[in-house]
C-alpha cells in the first residue's frame, strides 16, 4: 500500500474555505440579481419610452384638432345663443297685438245712426288681454237701443276674431240734442264701452288696414 | 450542512451582504423602478384622456356642423332682426325713420319720443333693450290710419303698438287726434 502523503492540504483547505466564503458567494448572488434588476429597469425604461413616444403622437394629433374643436365649440355656443335669442324674438313677435284688424272690425260694426267720438285700447301687461273704451253718440227713436245694437254688433264681430270678448257699457245716457239722420228728428244718446278681449296669439297674422272709416261728429 | 457551519467572521459577511441585498432591493423599487413605473402609468392615463378628448372633438365638430345646418334659419332671421337697428343712439334715428313712413302714407306731422327704456325680462335677450316710444298724429284720417298701422305691424316685426288713443279732432272732424304708445326691442350698440 502507497503511502499517500498530503503536505498541501492546509493550502487546499484555504482554498476550499475562499470557495465558500459566503460573502464572496453572497456578491456572486446580488451581482446575478443586479443584473436581473438591471434588465428588467431597462425593459421598462424600453416600453416607457415608447409609451411616451405614443403619447407625444396623441398630443401631436390633439394639438392638430384642438383650435378646430375650440372653435367649433365656441360657434356652437354662439348658434345657440342666436338660436335662442332668435326663439324669444319669434315669440314676442307672434304673440303681439295687431291693432289693424281690430280698428278695420270696429269700423264695420260702426252704423250710420252711430258715431264713435274716442277710442282708448291699450294692451294689458303680461299678455293678459286687450281693453278697449269706445265713447261715441247714437242717435234713433230709441237711441239707447242703437247703442246696444253697436255693442251687439261689436261682440259678434270680435267674437270671431277673438277669445273672451266682453262688451259692457260703461256709460249709457240720454242727450238733449236732436239730430237730423237722413231728414229725420232723432233723439240721441252718449254711450262708453268697455272692451275686454283675448287675442288669439296662435292665429297672429299680417295686420289687413280697415276698409272703412268711422264717422265722427 | 459543512457549509452552513459559519464562523463569526462569515456571519457578520452574510448579514452585511443581507443588509446590502434589502438596501439594494429598496433603493431599485424607490429610485429606479417606482418612478419609472409611475410615469408609464402617468403617460397610460395622459394618452388615454388624449384619445378620449380627440374622440369627442370628434363628435362635439360634428355636433358644431349639424348646428350650424340647423341653425342657418334661425341665422338668416337674426341677421335680418339685427338690421333693424341701425347703429347709433335710437333717439337719433328712430323719429326720423317714424315720421318718415307716416309721411309717406300721407299723415303729416307726426311727432315721435322717447318715453322710457328698459331691459327685457328674457335672459336671451340680455344684449336688446326695449325702447318706449310715445307717436302723435294730431290729424289724421280713421282709414289712413288703420293702413298705416297695418302697415307699420308688417313693416316693424319688433315693434309692438302697446296703446291706442284715437280721439275726433274738434277742430276738423273728419280726422282724428291720434297717440300711439310702441315698444320696440333694439339691439344695443
Amino acid at each position: 500500500m502507497a503511502l499517500n502523503l498530503n503536505f498541501l492540504h492546509e493550502e487546499i483547505e484555504q482554498q476550499r474555505q475562499r470557495q465558500r466564503d459566503p460573502l464572496k458567494i453572497g456578491m456572486m448572488v446580488l451581482t446575478m440579481i443586479g443584473v436581473g434588476m438591471f434588465l428588467y429597469y431597462m425593459w421598462n425604461a424600453y416600453q416607457t419610452l415608447e409609451i411616451k413616444s405614443r403619447l407625444n403622437a396623441a398630443q401631436a394629433d390633439w394639438a392638430k384638432v384642438e383650435p378646430k374643436v375650440t372653435a367649433a365649440k365656441k360657434r356652437a355656443a354662439e348658434l345657440n345663443s342666436i338660436i335662442g335669442t332668435t326663439k324669444v324674438l319669434n315669440d314676442m313677435m307672434e304673440s303681439r297685438f295687431y291693432w289693424a284688424p281690430l280698428l278695420e272690425q270696429v269700423a264695420k260694426c260702426v252704423a250710420p245712426n252711430t258715431q264713435l267720438t274716442s277710442l282708448e285700447g291699450s294692451v294689458l301687461d303680461d299678455k293678459k288681454g286687450v281693453s278697449i273704451v269706445i265713447e261715441g253718440t247714437a242717435a234713433g227713436r230709441e237711441p239707447r237701443a242703437a247703442a246696444e245694437d253697436l255693442r251687439q254688433m261689436l261682440l259678434e264681430q270680435l267674437g270671431q276674431t277673438y277669445k273672451d270678448v266682453k262688451i259692457e257699457f260703461k256709460a249709457l245716457e240720454d242727450l238733449d240734442t236732436i239730430v237730423a239722420v237722413s231728414g229725420t228728428n232723432m233723439a240721441m244718446a252718449r254711450y262708453s264701452l268697455v272692451i275686454t278681449l283675448n287675442p288669439d296669439t296662435g292665429k297672429a297674422t299680417a295686420a289687413p288696414a280697415p276698409v272703412r272709416a268711422v264717422k265722427t261728429p | 450542512m459543512k457549509f452552513l457551519k459559519l464562523n463569526k467572521d462569515q456571519t457578520q459577511k452574510l448579514f452585511l451582504s443581507l443588509i446590502g441585498f434589502i438596501a439594494l432591493i429598496y433603493v431599485y423599487f424607490t429610485f429606479f423602478l417606482g418612478p419609472l413605473q409611475r410615469s408609464r402609468d402617468n403617460a397610460l392615463k395622459s394618452i388615454e384622456e388624449t384619445h378620449e378628448k380627440i374622440a369627442s372633438s370628434k363628435t362635439e365638430m360634428s355636433k358644431a356642423t349639424r348646428l350650424e345646418d340647423q341653425a342657418k334659419t334661425a341665422t338668416t332671421q337674426f341677421a335680418a332682426l339685427r338690421a333693424l337697428s341701425p347703429e347709433g343712439a335710437p333717439i337719433a334715428w328712430f323719429p326720423p325713420r317714424i315720421k318718415s313712413f307716416f309721411a309717406n302714407q300721407q299723415i303729416d306731422k307726426v311727432t315721435a319720443r322717447m318715453e322710457t327704456s328698459s331691459q327685457p325680462k328674457e335672459k336671451e335677450l340680455a344684449t336688446w333693450s326695449t325702447y318706449n316710444w310715445v307717436i302723435q298724429m294730431p290729424q289724421a284720417d280713421y282709414s289712413t290710419l288703420g293702413k298705416t298701422v297695418a302697415a307699420l305691424e308688417n313693416s316693424e316685426p319688433l315693434l309692438s303698438v302697446m296703446k291706442v288713443s284715437i280721439h275726433a279732432a274738434i277742430e276738423d272732424p273728419e280726422f282724428q287726434q291720434v297717440t300711439l304708445t310702441a315698444a320696440m326691442l333694439l339691439e344695443k350698440r
